[in-house]
């Protein structure tokens, strides 16, 4: 278990360097912009050329990669070209609302599909399994952009029930996040719902359950007691999964509803070439990566016990 | 010449199986309804030129309402946008666009991902030590961030969003294609094959890969409607295919200020892109249910 | 020797003021512009209502008669864009400028009725010629810091502005006060590389409380061009204490900056110790609702803002729906160029900038693209409503012409051009290229629209060949185009040079009688329009939405803000 921690350390920290080098790479090009950015449009060569100097943009690649990592190990971000702060002043705020906003719709996606899956997963072929299935699908495919402003229409303008955006400018507000965690759940949980009624259908199969119902068991008594466990394993890896799409998966819905978010942020700092913000973020990005994978894994051995790590 | 045209024989009989695996569909109501919708776009996009009541950027009559019918051009079935484009015929060209590039991207990410997952999974070792952790590092990152860098840096353009899905896509068909190899590899005439000296990528392309291609081909179709909804999405940030010419995503992008006073605008792209998307994930679900049924 | 003309209060009136009247009372001059000029010349506002009440015989007007008292305290929030705030001399977004315009000051004041009164000036004489200028600055001014505003202040911003290692716009503003001189440094071709310099003298300090001006050129918009919204006064000490407004917030304005984080608001406290009237409002907060206009008025309709920057003429028929909520309109020269470098390919060629114009149909893109609210351009950026606007023949479109002209210049089988476009006030620039993609089509011209980000397209605006750049309202013609067509200033993205374009310029520009400035006006619009670097869709009006609790409030052309004068009911 420790050996299995390690090295996914390991990998989490190279795989940290390698994004950070290719994005390093990537935003290489052009990179005299950066000095129109902070010195704005009407700024002379001259200006711009003492600019890069002073911070460093003439020194070779390599050097300011690594006086980069260097920096980042100790914690040290740098600065935003876009807020002229240092990137944490930002960051850790936006991840924090993005936390609230992913918190609010796994709160309603984790019940409703697991319910509906295990619903539909009980009797496959039934009706219900039918209109589940199907349900889920078609709202799967109902893209976020397409849905956010059909949503915003019909709850915002015509009803007049909820607020049309969620910038949270007067603090923290629960109907504000009404609308973008719906356009989320609404997207979302169709594909939560379908592989626990996949997992569900799945278990039902199994002898054991099949012996359990020949043996006369009330059928409630089988299904809470036998049949959830195992079949709520993988939804639990699906789960945990979610979690890591739901930082970009935001970046539409933040958009959308001007909500101050991490996938709001990573958007503008790409759109702006925000070099160490775009680090930073990726940094973010690759370490939800790994531990929610991580956490999948560990998880599934705990609930599995079929299943040891060698 | 026995050997290659039993080999020649061999193949084409798996070509027909395949074939007749994907007829299999006919016995899917829901795979059905899926195969209908993405026939219908593909036969708009194909026919556009005559379907369409209008040319899709020329400058009509503004704002009209869907139904509306104006003196002299005609009616606008589902309304004009605010520059006077029929918004009728940019969705029938527009399907043009997405059943292009969606299907070329993925095309190319499966080109891309396939000999990469065969090579990994076959050949196992350092091999696949290096490919999956390539494929790792592109999939640890959040996937549209990975397309919004690699478009705001190199442009907007059809060509450069094919890039940009292969190259966010490819990790993901490696690990599936991986997978199934990894299963595979140890199958008798894999064993077969090998022993006859056949060199590894014949064994892999030959024997393996047209063993893999059930779960492959429902995957391409899921995949298909993912690549759909980037692209729409891309277009929505506007980042997608350059304007005037009309993309779906695109569309919701120009006109979603308007969405309130002239819904029509956006609703009916919106429509077309769920319903293409829907046809994919449709199609997918009902090949995935007959080939459970064998 | 010329007789001196005092008013009631001794005060010397310039000796054009007699004639200003004469010519109201001719009607030769319109109400407004007798107002604007005479304010311009040093009247003050009331004397010079009072002025126009008096020969019109119409009672003197008094300003916004408020039909309710106003109540004091309260919370404005505004949604806008928070974007960094360093330096004022060098702004480029109206945004920038509205948060600071309540911190620091202006030396005069436009006001929504396009009038310039004082400010921190508290009155202004000029010269016959137009080419001194004395500024008396109010006394009795101080700084947040305690520091007693002087002229020492004034000077140090004009030299500052004037200094091209500043990399300010204000030097083109102030182009008569600059000189153009040998840097001693060669370029590549041996030619010598020109740079400018204030020119001695330009600015002289009189005694502690009066500035002196001294122009090479004759200028009339003097003390509009010091409401440019690049020409707030900082404290003498700026440089030396940073030169950073956001970390070191000094002004003497009525408002000191509590919080400020772009991307996210900007807050600022009334403070005391103001030198002007206390104005109404506790506290005035910028919320940044991103970049997207679509959530702006959404904001406003869930009453998270009291008003919004500004919204788009898309969203008109949504505004005028919503329940307690005001649209302001304004009628503005605002509007957007098709600008074409003339020293780069294929647009050094005239004729392939004439074929491009002669598509145009400008009537019809302000129908497509601004539902025609506003005014067609003319391709030569002055106004109908600039005083100066001198009217020329209609332009047509014309195929045949276009087609000659893309022959004659080599390209019989037509070409392509593209044209950056990145939306920088709004979608209807796109609307309005692709609609003009359409124009273009007969003539065999084909415009490919490259549509960036509009934070990119900034990086781009006055380095891209064929570019779709908007440009703001300013209350004189020559204003503008002092600022974008002047060869060499730095505004001056087509790289437009040509000298009997800057002389006819010059000329207007010295001229103060409108009548006579419009007749040398029609040789500039003409010059421009005919060399067709610079090709306008349309002059657009713009839009803004409050809560119908806004009170006090009017939309200012370009949107600047000061809210000094708004309370909330």
């Amino acid at each position: 278990m420790l050996i299995f921690m390690v090295r996914r350390f390991g990998t989490m920290v190279l795989t940290m360097v390698v994004v950070s080098l290719l994005l390093f790479l990537l935003l290489e090009i052009n990179i005299g912009s950066v000095a129109i950015k902070v010195l704005g449009p009407y700024s002379s060569e001259e200006q711009r050329n003492i600019w890069l100097e002073a911070n460093g943009y003439f020194e070779p690649f390599y050097i300011r990669y690594f006086s980069w990592l260097g920096n980042f190990i100790t914690g040290d971000f740098g600065d935003s070209i876009r807020f002229k702060v240092p990137v944490g002043e930002i960051l850790w705020p936006r991840l924090a609302n993005t936390g609230i906003l992913g918190l609010a719709t796994m709160l309603v996606v984790i019940p409703l599909s697991l319910v509906l899956g295990v619903l539909a997963g009980m009797k496959e072929g039934s009706n219900l399994d039918r209109g589940i299935s199907v349900g889920s699908i078609v709202t799967t495919s109902i893209p976020e952009f397409a849905s956010a402003p059909l949503l915003s229409a019909i709850f915002v303008f015509y009803l007049d029930w909820l607020p049309g955006t969620s910038s949270m400018a007067s603090g923290f507000s629960l109907v504000q996040l009404v609308l973008p965690a719906m356009v989320l759940v609404l997207y979302d949980f169709g594909y939560v719902t379908r592989m626990t009624r996949a997992s569900m259908a799945e278990v039902m199969m199994t002898h054991y359950i099949r012996t359990a119902v020949l043996k006369g068991l009330p059928y409630k008594t089988v299904i809470t007691r036998h049949a959830l466990r195992n079949a709520l394993i993988a939804p639990f890896t699906v789960i945990m999964l979610q979690i890591n799409w739901l930082l970009s998966g935001v970046i539409v819905v933040e958009f959308f509803f001007a909500y101050k978010g991490f996938g709001a942020l990573l958007l503008e700092a790409s759109l702006t070439k925000d070099i160490f913000m775009i680090e930073a973020c990726a940094m973010v990005a690759v370490f939800v990566a790994v531990a929610t994978q991580t956490i999948a894994d560990v998880g599934y051995t705990y609930l599995n016990p079929r299943i040891r790590f060698a | 010449m026995t050997d290659i045209a039993a080999g020649v024989q061999r193949r084409e009989s798996r070509i027909v199986r395949t074939l007749k695996g994907l007829a299999l569909i006919r016995e899917s109501v829901v795979g059905m309804i899926g195969l209908a919708l993405v026939l219908f776009w593909v036969a708009m996009a194909a026919f556009a030129n005559q379907i369409a009541p209008f040319p899709p950027n020329a400058t009509l009559y503004p704002l009209a309402a869907p139904g509306e019918f104006v003196e002299g051009m005609g009616t606008f079935w589902l309304g004009t946008d605010h520059i006077g484009r029929d918004i009728l015929s940019r969705i029938i060209h527009g399907s043009r666009q997405v059943l292009l590039y969606a299907p070329l991207a993925t095309l190319c990410a499966y080109l891309v991902g396939i000999p990469m997952g065969l090579a990994a999974g076959y050949r196992r070792g350092a091999t696949d030590g290096v490919l999956s952790f390539i494929s790792n590092v592109i999939l640890s990152f959040p996937v549209l961030v990975l397309y919004i860098i690699i478009i705001a840096t190199i442009g907007a353009s059809g060509a450069n969003i094919v890039v940009a899905v292969t190259f966010a896509s490819a990790p993901g068909i490696f690990r599936i294609v991986r997978g199934l190899v990894l299963d595979l590899r140890n199958r008798e005439y894999v064993f077969a094959a090998e022993t006859r000296g056949e060199t590894p990528w014949r064994i892999m392309l030959v024997e393996i890969l047209p063993n893999a291609r059930g779960p492959l081909i429902v995957d391409a179709c899921l995949r298909l409607g993912y690549v759909i909804i980037t692209i729409g999405v891309l277009g929505f940030l506007g980042l997608g295919l350059p304007p005037p010419d009309p993309d779906w995503g695109g569309m919701i992008n120009e006109t979603r200020q308007m969405a309130m006073s002239f819904p029509h605008m956006t609703v009916f792209p919106g429509i077309a892109i769920s319903s293409l998307v829907l046809g994919f994930n449709l199609l997918a679900d009902g090949l995935r249910e007959v080939s459970l049924r064998d | 020797m010329k007789k001196e003309i005092k008013d009631e209060n001794g005060k010397r009136v310039h000796p054009y003021v007699p004639e200003l009247c004469e010519q109201l009372r001719k009607g030769e001059l319109d109400r407004r512009e007798f107002l604007r000029t005479a304010t311009l010349l040093g009247v003050s506002a009331g004397a010079a209502y009072g002025m126009a009440g008096k020969i019109l015989g119409e009672p003197m007007v008094k300003e916004a008669a408020a039909a309710e008292d106003p109540k004091m305290g309260g919370t404005l929030r505004w949604g806008m864009q928070v974007q960094e705030m360093t330096d004022p001399a060098k702004f480029d977004w109206t945004e920038k400028s509205n948060v600071a315009r309540h911190i620091v000051e202006y030396l005069c004041r436009t006001g929504s009725d396009n009038i310039t009164r004082p400010y921190l000036a508290e009155g202004w004489e000029a010269s016959d010629d137009l080419k001194t200028w004395t500024f008396k600055l109010r006394k009795g001014v101080k700084w947040s810091n305690g520091d007693d505003f002087n002229a020492d202040d004034v000077v140090f911003n004009f030299t500052r502005w004037l200094d091209p290692k500043t990399g300010s716009s204000n030097i083109g503003l102030f182009a008569s006060m600059v000189e153009e001189i040998d840097t001693g440094k060669k370029d590549d071709k041996g030619n010598a590389v020109m740079g400018k310099r204030m020119t001695a003298g330009a600015v002289e300090k009189i005694d502690s409380h009066t500035v002196r001006l001294n122009l090479n050129s004759a200028v009339l918009s003097m003390p509009e061009n010091l409401y440019n919204y690049p020409t707030a006064i900082v404290h003498r000490r700026f440089e030396a204490e940073g030169g950073d407004l956001s970390k070191n917030p000094v002004g003497t304005g009525a408002y000191a900056l509590a919080e400020h984080r772009v991307g996210d608001k900007a807050v600022l406290k009334r403070r005391d110790g103001y030198w002007g009237k206390k104005p109404f409002l506790d506290e005035i907060v910028y919320v940044d609702l991103g970049e997207d206009r679509a959530a702006w008025l959404a904001a406003l309709a869930s009453k998270q803002v009291d008003g919004i920057y500004q919204f788009d003429v898309n969203q008109l028929d949504m505004a005028e729906r919503l329940p307690g909520v005001v649209v302001h309109t304004a009628t503005t020269a605002q509007t957007a160029i098709a600008r074409m470098q003339m020293d780069k390919a294929p647009f050094d060629d005239k004729r392939i900038r004439q074929a491009v114009q002669a598509c145009m149909d400008h009537e019809k893109l302000l129908q497509l693209a601004y539902r025609g609210k506003g005014a067609p351009g003319e391709d030569h950026h002055v106004s109908p409503i600039h005083p100066e606007y001198a009217k020329l023949p209609v332009q047509k479109q014309d195929y045949a012409k276009a087609k000659k002209l893309l022959a004659d210049a080599g390209h019989p089988n037509g070409i392509q051009i593209t044209i950056d476009v990145g939306n920088t006030s709004g979608k209807w620039e796109l609307d309005a290229m692709q609609a003009f993609r359409e124009q273009c089509k007969p003539a065999g011209i084909d415009l490919v629209l490259n549509v960036m980000p509009s934070s990119q397209y900034w990086e781009v605006w006055d380095k891209t060949p064929f570019g779709f750049t908007s440009w703001t309202h300013r209350p004189l013609g020559v204003m503008v185009l002092n600022l974008g067509y002047r060869s060499g200033v730095p505004w001056n993205e087509s790289h437009y040079n040509n000298p009997a374009f800057d002389k006819a310029l010059d000329e207007a520009s010295a001229i103060l009688d409108v009548n006579e400035r419009r007749k040398k006006m029609e040789t500039v619009q003409s010059i421009l329009q005919d060399d067709a670097v610079a090709l306008q869709p349309l002059w657009r009006a713009v839009f803004t939405a409050t809560s119908d609790k806004v009170k006090g409030y009017s939309t200012h052309p370009t949107f600047y803000h000061q809210f000094n004068e708004v309370w909330l009911a």
